[in-house]
This record gives C-alpha cells, structure tokens and sequence, in this order.
C-alpha cells in the first residue's frame, strides 16, 4: 500500500463525522441535481425521442383536392430543402354518431388512407391490434400511449350516416399527430375524401420561419389556395410540452434554486475540510511527502465519501426520479413518448458533483501544496487579526449578554465561510418563501374552484353506453332539476367536438343555456359570454395559438360554420376545451340536445340527497356530486415539498458543517471560556447565536428574492392566470413566520454541534497546545 | 483522590489540603497527575473516586452547570500557553468572566481596566494578543484569571513558554499576590518558579505524593 493511500485512508478514518458529512451533502446534492435535471430534461427529452424514432414529418400539409392532383403533389418529395416525404395520402373529415364508449373516436375525425405505417416520414408506432389491411378496417391514433385504450374497443364498429361501417382492427401512435385514424387507400378513397395529405422532413427545421420557408419551397408552383392547412412539429412540441409547460417554469426555478445550494454546500464542505486540514498537511510535508502528493492525499480523502455519496444519490435518484416525474407529467398528452429519465442523467449528476467536489478540494489543496510545511503546522491557530475586529469589540461593549455578543461576532472571524453558508441559508429561505407562497397561491386556486363545490352534474342516460335513456325531454329535464328542493342555477350543457379553421388540433366547445355558468367568476380576463359568437377559452387554449381576448376563430361543424370571438379568459382550463352559449350551437347544430346539467345547490342543500331525488324522478339521469379537481395543486405543492426538503436538508448540513468546523477550530477558545465559567447552556447559546444571525441574515435576503421568484413563477404559469387576489399572499405574520424558518434552519444545523461543543472535554485542549 | 482513565491510574489515593492564602508547587516528572490534579480541583475533571472540597464548596454533587458556577466564583486559571481569545482585545479578555457573571459591559471593562493597571499593562489595552510579548499575554491571562477574585488561583506551567525575564516577572507577580492574600496553586516543572512563589512545595510520583516539604517563602 502506498504512503499516499495510507495516509488518506487515516484522513478518512480521523475525520469520521466530517467524512460521513461531506457523503451526505455530496448524496443529497446528487439527489437534487439528479431530479432537477431529470424533469427539466423530461419536459422535452421524451417528445424529441419519440419523434426522432417515428422520423416525425417536420410539417403535415393539406391540400385541397379540387385545385392540386396527386402527381403534383408526388412532384414536391424532389423540391430543394425537402428531405425526405411521405404522401400523398387521401384525407377525410368524417363525424361518428356516438355509439361507442371510444374517446379516440369521438368527433369529427381525420381519417387519412395509408397501405402501410413505414413509410419514411411518420413511421407510425403500433400499440394494439394489427394495420388496416383491407376495406372495412380502420386504425386509431391513441394520444397517450401510457393510456391503453378501454377493453373491448377492438373490433368495435364505428358507423357514419352514408358510409359503410368501419370496424377497428387497431391503435397506433404518430408522434406527427398526422391524422385521429387510418385505413386502407381504397378505403380512404371510398370516404369521399376532400383532401390529400404530404408528410415532409426538412432539411431546415429548426425554427417556424425554417419550417415555413421549406413548406412554401417545396410548394412553389402549385396552384394557388392548394395548401389548406399546414402543421409544423414544433407546434406540436409545444403543444406537447404545454402541459409540462404548467411546471416548466416552477421546476427550472427549484431546479436551480437546488443546484445552487447543493453547488455552494458541496463547495463550502468541501473546502472546509482541506482547510481544516492545513496542519496535517504541514506535517506530512515536514515527514517528507512532496506537495504534490500531499494534494492526492487531501483529494483521494475527500473522493472517498464523495464517489460514496455521489453512488448512492444516482442510485436513491433513479428511484425517486420516478415518482416525481409520474407525478408532473400526469395527464399530458404523450403519444409515444415515455416519460422517464434519460439514461445520461444518472450518469452526468453525479459525475458534474464529483468534478464540482474535486475543483472544491483542489482550490484549498493547491494552497496548501505552496504552504510552507511550518506556515501550514502552525495554520489552524493563525490570528484572526484584523478580521472585523472593530465589529467585535463594539458586540463587547454592548448590553448583549456576554455569550450573545461572542456568538454574534463569530462569523465575523471566517468571512468566505460565513458568506458560502449564508448564500445557501438565502437560497433555504428563497425557496421557503417561493414554497409558501405557491402553497398559498394555489391553495386559493382550488378553494376558488370548490367554491362551486355544491354541484351536482346530471348526465342524460345514452343507450350506446348500456344506460337507460332518460324519459323525459332536454326542456323538460331541465325543468325537472330546477323544481327539485335544493336546486339553486341548473345549466344545460353539451360538450360537442368542432374543427377550428386553420389549427390542427380538435376542440371541444362546451355549449351552456340557462345560468349563469359556474365558471363565470374565473374569467380573469374579458368577460363571460353573453350572446351568440362568443367564446371563452383557458389560457393555455390562447398561448398555444397564439390567440388573445378580442380575437376571431371560425369554427367548423358538419358542413356549418359560424365566426366566433375570443370575450373571456378562464383562470384556466385544459387546452382543448372552449365555452359558448347555446346560441352559437343553434348556427351550427340546432337540433342538437343537452347530455349533461350542472345544478348549482343552494348553501343548505344535501348533495346526495338532491342526486337521489333526480335518479328517483326519472331512472334515465344519471346524477353524481362534483368533486373539485385539485391535481394541479397537488402536483405543484408536491413537488414543491419535494425539493424544499431536499434544499432545507442540504442547506442544514451546509451549516451543521459551518458549525462544526468552527467549533473545532476554536476548540481552545470553548476550553478557555469553560475553564472561566462558561455554562454549557451559554456555550450552546453563543455558538447557536452565532448560526442564528446568519439565519436573520438570510432571512432579510431570501424573504424578498422568494416574493420576487413567487411573482415570476405565478405571472408566467402556462396554463393558469392567477387574479391577483391569489398572488397577493403576503401577510406580515407569514412574513414572520418565514423570517423564523431562517433563524430555524441555521438553528436546527447548529444545535447537535453546538451541544458538542457545550459538552466538549476541556482539559487536554487547554493544557496543550 | 483517584483519578483512572481505563486501564492508567493518574492519581492514587492523593490527599492533599491547601489553606487560604497558601502558595503550593505542585512537581514532578511528566505522567504523575500534575494536571490531572490541577483539573479536578479546577472541576474541569471528576475524581474516579474521593472528593474534592474548594472554598467550602464540594464538588461531588455539581453537574457540569455546577461546575462552571463553581469555576466562576471560585477558581482563577493561568495556562502556559496564555489561551487569551485573538479576536477581543486585551481589555475585553479580561473583562470577559465578569460579564459572564452578568456585569454590564461598562462594569466589567472598568474592572478589568482598574487590573491591567495593577499588573502593569493599562497602556496595552487595546492591543490584540498576537500583538503583545508573551510576558504581556501571561499578564493578561492573570488580570483575566482575577476578574472575579477568585478563592484559588490554579496556574499551569504559567513561565513555561515565557523567556527568563519575561518569567521573572510573572514570577514577580505572583508573588505579589500571593502576598496581599491570594490563594495559589502552581503546578510546574521549573524548580527555579516553586522556590520563588510557594511556600510549600509538593513532589508527585506515580499518582501520589512522594513528599512534600515546606519553602523558605515566597519572594
């Protein structure tokens, strides 16, 4: 065994709690490196791979049948920029009757007529059944592949007035999101179809003007007004990554708030050990071990406890990463894409700390490696001469009790120490505050929404789902539920799928009569509709196609159409969801009726007995009480928790660590201050003193950069718009109360050192130097 | 008194008595409980067995809040090695048992002024430890160690890292102490200091005391 490794390993073996300590901050900081890396990576990593294995078309382009013919179309694979394409394919826009239990084939769907599913561009994934081979058969895309589809869907049979049956022989996934379904070419032809379909990669694609530019190449010279509609991939990765949207902001925020913390721990650890160190390394200089080795000594010393932490966290990491991904990607669309952590993170988090923690060792190892072996003996007594002593001797002169004074002017004496923990207490308490207040925030947002708690939604019985038709009529329904005790508001709804001109994605427009709806008080922007052409949407509906409140879209239903304006917008809402009144579905469709009645209880009303009494009066309704969603605060103030724990534990050891370190060097000083009558309880109290003012100290700092992140985080979430009652959380108890969880987290870091140091044994130390 | 730590006996079966306003050197070859003794009377260690009585006070009873209670009123340390805080100058070393006990700030600062004064070193108040001469430091030390006025003054090899005159007027020192009424104990290898500041000298061996024999007198 060499000298080198035998006296690291002794290193090791004197520095137990230092080593145990520096594996946990090194297993921490891993941990929270490796979750704040896995979901950033995640909110697109499992789109971009799904797409690159589908070889997704960076652009599905429609044309209309009536002005371009398919040789035309075959011609534009050659143009410059196309690099490769597939198509053309006949494309139909066929509405079902809804006479399965098929989400996938609700709706207006395009059904676009493919032989095969590898072609070269939209290589389409296969998840159940088998390809439509012949006449008859039809394939479904399933939008989220982790999402099997119902048992008993295959071989159901989908029906469109004056077409023949269609029976679904399978589910498949197109990350392109080319067409809701597929069949055979001459199938497809038998629709009667309107339009043909191109899939195109370019060789540019990186930005819409990219896309857009090679689109109009490879179209120049088609007829005019050929191109209907085109859809770009990265509308669709936005679309993707508009769920994860909703967290993206609040978990690069964490995410960088952690590694921060965990960067300056692991750092302050780190150099605080050599530090502590310098007078063993003046000794092993003097015994004969050249700088050089004295440097591999004190890295080999701390690499032990970190490659054992750094392990440990990928492997702890891999485990929790799981969880907490499931738990942020839950209800987003994926298609293909499976959300999990990309295979390099495991790798590249506890590599990154490992090389943070040998740059951390190395700055302090390389000082010692030009130390003199007698400057370096003689460092861990050094006089702090000239270190903030006019600060000290004004404590000693204060009315402080004289333990309070001491203890306030300890971090005075290691200034680069004092300032790395107090960063990672600021960063503590940021994230305490961003927590709280997020906490508070969202918390208002689900009261807000159970404030329409007292619901009862009422569904119109449907023969096709093995239920009882209700029998009574829509009107009279109506007329039912408001006449039964308890009824407050009773609207009339129907969810209907209608085809927005110029977006690819399908929408559902919740159409209401009667009111006023109990999602009017959640406008936060405009206004709730009041009459005929008038929609209102979630936010994300608006950011994902770029509308706003005022704009125009015209929606398509079964051969109608009618202009709508954009008058409200919701707190928020899923992305596929608008509202609008009854009036606007008479121009589309007036002879459709409503399926489901949302009753609004009055305040003393039983839930569960109105939905009795409705199931009593007519067999065919189908009463349940509403319960509020509450997943996006659950999520949020989950994940939230998650990471404050992590960054609170690292930022606890970080000080735990400060203490220690300090209580050893000045072991002298506590031996001399006990030998004069020093009470354990007053050694406990200066040396958490001197931890708690850095706390107070970070607490002036953290509160007001944690009230700025919360403002960043609420004004720019996605998919929800906070009314500023809901961000407005601040309070001055809370306030005290954060100011607290400062001084409480360098307190809690502090007390077990400063307890040792309250019981450490005096004599030796004083009596030797 | 027996004091064992695992399997080494340090002091075996020591019975010693100091009277007020008594200067006793305590010698012996390294490893006979010198500082062992000079720690149990001090109350910084337990006896394995026996008991320890300072001022009136037993030790036997106090738990270690007790004891640094004890320490405060009691007993007054000098170390070889000065053990003064760098960061305070010397006039808030010094002042430092005091407001311990819960003087003001002013109060203690007075007092410890009024020391410096008697001890000859006012005029280096302010200065900060690795600024002062050893003989300075072990001033301070003292002037701190009398803060309180403590019953028994305990001093550790308190010449041993001093040159010879800066020895001479430690030694000097105590004298004077010890000749308006303090109480000393002075553990020390230097014959030389026990001669000069004790009156009586006590010689240990083994954990005992080997002999003891009365001095000509301080001075």
């Amino acid at each position: 065994m060499s000298a080198v490794w035998r006296a690291a390993r002794a290193a090791v073996r004197r520095r137990r709690l230092q080593t145990v300590i520096t594996a946990l901050v090194v297993l921490s900081g891993t941990i929270t490196t490796m979750l704040a890396l896995g979901l950033l990576d995640a909110a697109t990593a499992p789109f971009d791979r799904a797409f690159d294995q589908q070889n997704g078309a960076h652009a599905v382009a429609v044309f209309d049948t009536a002005k371009v013919s398919r040789q035309q179309l075959a011609a534009t694979r050659d143009r410059p920029g196309v690099e490769a394409a597939s198509g053309p394919f006949d494309q139909a826009l066929i509405t079902f009757p809804r006479t399965t239990d098929i989400p996938e084939a609700e709706g207006p769907l395009k059904i676009a007529g493919r032989a095969e599913l590898t072609d070269p561009v939209d290589r389409i994934r296969p998840l159940q059944g088998r390809w439509a081979t012949a006449p008859g058969e039809i394939v479904l895309n399933l939008r989220d592949a982790g999402a099997p589809p119902r048992p008993g869907a295959l071989g159901s049979r989908l029906q469109a007035p004056g077409l023949p049956p269609l029976t679904v022989v399978g589910f498949a996934s197109s990350m392109s999101q080319s067409a809701d379904a597929w069949v055979t070419p001459q199938q497809a032809a038998a629709l009667r179809p309107g339009s043909m379909q191109m899939l195109y990669r370019f060789t540019g694609h990186d930005t819409e003007q990219e896309v857009r530019a090679a689109l109009e190449a490879a179209t120049a010279g088609l007829p005019a007004g050929a191109l209907t509609v085109a859809q770009s991939h990265l509308a669709l990765r936005h679309a993707y990554a508009s769920s994860a949207d909703a967290y993206l902001l609040f978990m690069t925020l964490f995410s960088a708030l952690s590694l921060l913390v965990a960067v300056l721990i692991v750092a302050n650890v780190v150099s605080g050990a050599v530090v502590s160190g310098s007078r063993h390394i003046g000794v092993l200089k003097a015994v004969g071990f050249t700088p050089n080795q004295v440097v591999v000594v004190y890295l080999t010393m701390v690499s032990v406890p970190a490659v054992a932490g750094s392990v440990l966290g990928a492997l702890l990491g891999s485990v929790l990463a799981g969880p907490v991904l499931r738990a942020a990607f839950q209800g987003v669309e994926n298609g293909a894409a499976d959300v999990g952590i990309s295979p390099w993170v495991p790798v590249a988090a506890p590599a990154g700390i490992l090389v943070l923690v040998l740059l951390a060792a190395l700055v302090p190892a390389l000082r010692a490696h030009r130390l003199p072996a007698a400057r370096a003996i003689s460092a861990g007594s050094a006089s702090a001469r000239g270190r903030a002593l006019a600060a000290q001797r004004w404590l000693g002169g204060s009315w402080l009790p004289r333990p309070v004074s001491l203890g306030l002017g300890q971090p005075l004496a290691r200034p680069g120490r004092t300032m790395m923990t107090l960063a990672a207490i600021v960063l503590g308490v940021t994230t305490v505050t961003l927590t709280t207040g997020l906490t508070s925030t969202m918390l208002a947002f689900a009261e807000a929404e159970q404030s329409s708690a007292s619901r009862v939604v009422v569904r119109a019985g449907q023969p096709a789902f093995q239920q009882t038709a209700p029998t009574l009529s829509d009107e009279r329904i109506e007329a039912l539920l408001r006449s039964l005790p308890g009824a407050g508001t009773v609207t009339a709804q129907v969810f209907v799928e209608v085809h927005l001109a110029g977006h690819a994605q399908r929408s559902d427009i919740n159409f209401q009569r009667g009111g006023p709806s109990t999602l009017a008080p959640q406008v936060v922007q405009g206004r709730w509709v009041e009459g005929p052409g008038e929609i209102v949407a979630p936010p994300p509906f608006l950011t994902q196609r770029g509308l706003t409140v005022g704009d125009q879209v015209t929606l398509q239903l079964n051969g109608q159409q009618a202009r709508a304006t954009i008058v409200g917008q919701l707190m928020n809402g899923d992305v596929r969801f608008l509202w609008s009144s009854w009036q606007t579905l008479a121009m589309l469709a007036p002879q459709t009726s409503a399926d489901h009645y949302e009753v609004q209880l009055t305040p003393d009303a039983d839930p569960e007995a109105y939905a009795r009494a409705v199931k009593a009066a007519d067999p065919g309704l189908y009463p349940f009480v509403a319960v509020p969603d509450s997943l996006t605060t659950t999520t949020v103030v989950g994940l939230a928790s998650v990471f404050t724990t992590l960054i609170i534990v690292v930022a606890a050891l970080g000080v735990f660590n400060t203490v220690l370190l300090n209580t050893r060097e000045r072991r002298r000083d506590l031996g001399m201050l006990k030998s004069i009558g020093m009470t354990p309880r007053q050694v406990t109290t200066m040396t958490v003193t001197s931890m708690a003012a850095l706390g107070l100290a970070g607490a002036f700092i953290g509160i007001p950069c944690g009230i700025a992140a919360h403002r960043l985080l609420v004004d720019n979430v996605g998919i929800v718009v906070f009314p500023e009652f809901m961000k407005d959380v601040w309070q001055p108890p809370q306030l005290a109360l954060l100011a607290a969880a400062g001084v409480a987290i360098a307190v809690l870091g502090a007390l077990i050192p400063a307890r040792a140091a309250a019981r450490l044994t005096i004599a030796t130390v004083l009596h030797n130097e | 008194m027996r004091k064992e730590y695992g399997a080494t006996t340090a002091l075996n079966g020591l019975d010693l008595r100091i009277h007020a306003g008594e200067a006793v050197a305590v010698m012996g070859p390294s490893g006979c409980g010198k500082s062992t003794l000079l720690n149990m009377i001090a109350g910084l260690d337990r006896p394995t067995a026996g008991t320890i009585q300072v001022d009136g006070q037993d030790l036997d009873g106090l738990d270690e809040t007790g004891l640094a209670l004890f320490r405060r009123r009691h007993i007054g340390m000098i170390f070889q090695f000065f053990n003064l805080i760098d960061d305070l100058p010397a006039l808030d070393n010094v002042a430092l048992p005091a407001q311990l006990v819960g003087a003001s700030a002013r109060q203690a600062r007075r007092r410890a002024l009024e020391l410096l004064d008697e001890l000859g070193i006012a005029a280096r108040k302010d200065a900060y430890p690795a600024t002062l001469s050893g003989g300075e430091r072990q001033r301070v030390a003292v002037a701190r160690a009398l803060m309180n006025r403590p019953a028994l003054l305990l001093a550790d090899e308190p010449t041993g890292a001093l040159d010879s005159r800066s020895g001479e007027q430690v030694m000097d020192l105590l004298i004077d102490l010890n000749q308006i009424g303090q109480t000393l104990l002075i553990v020390t290898h230097d014959p030389h200091l026990a001669t000069r500041c004790a009156s009586r000298l006590v010689e240990l061996a083994d954990g005992r005391i080997a002999r003891q024999s009365t001095l000509e007198g301080a001075g």
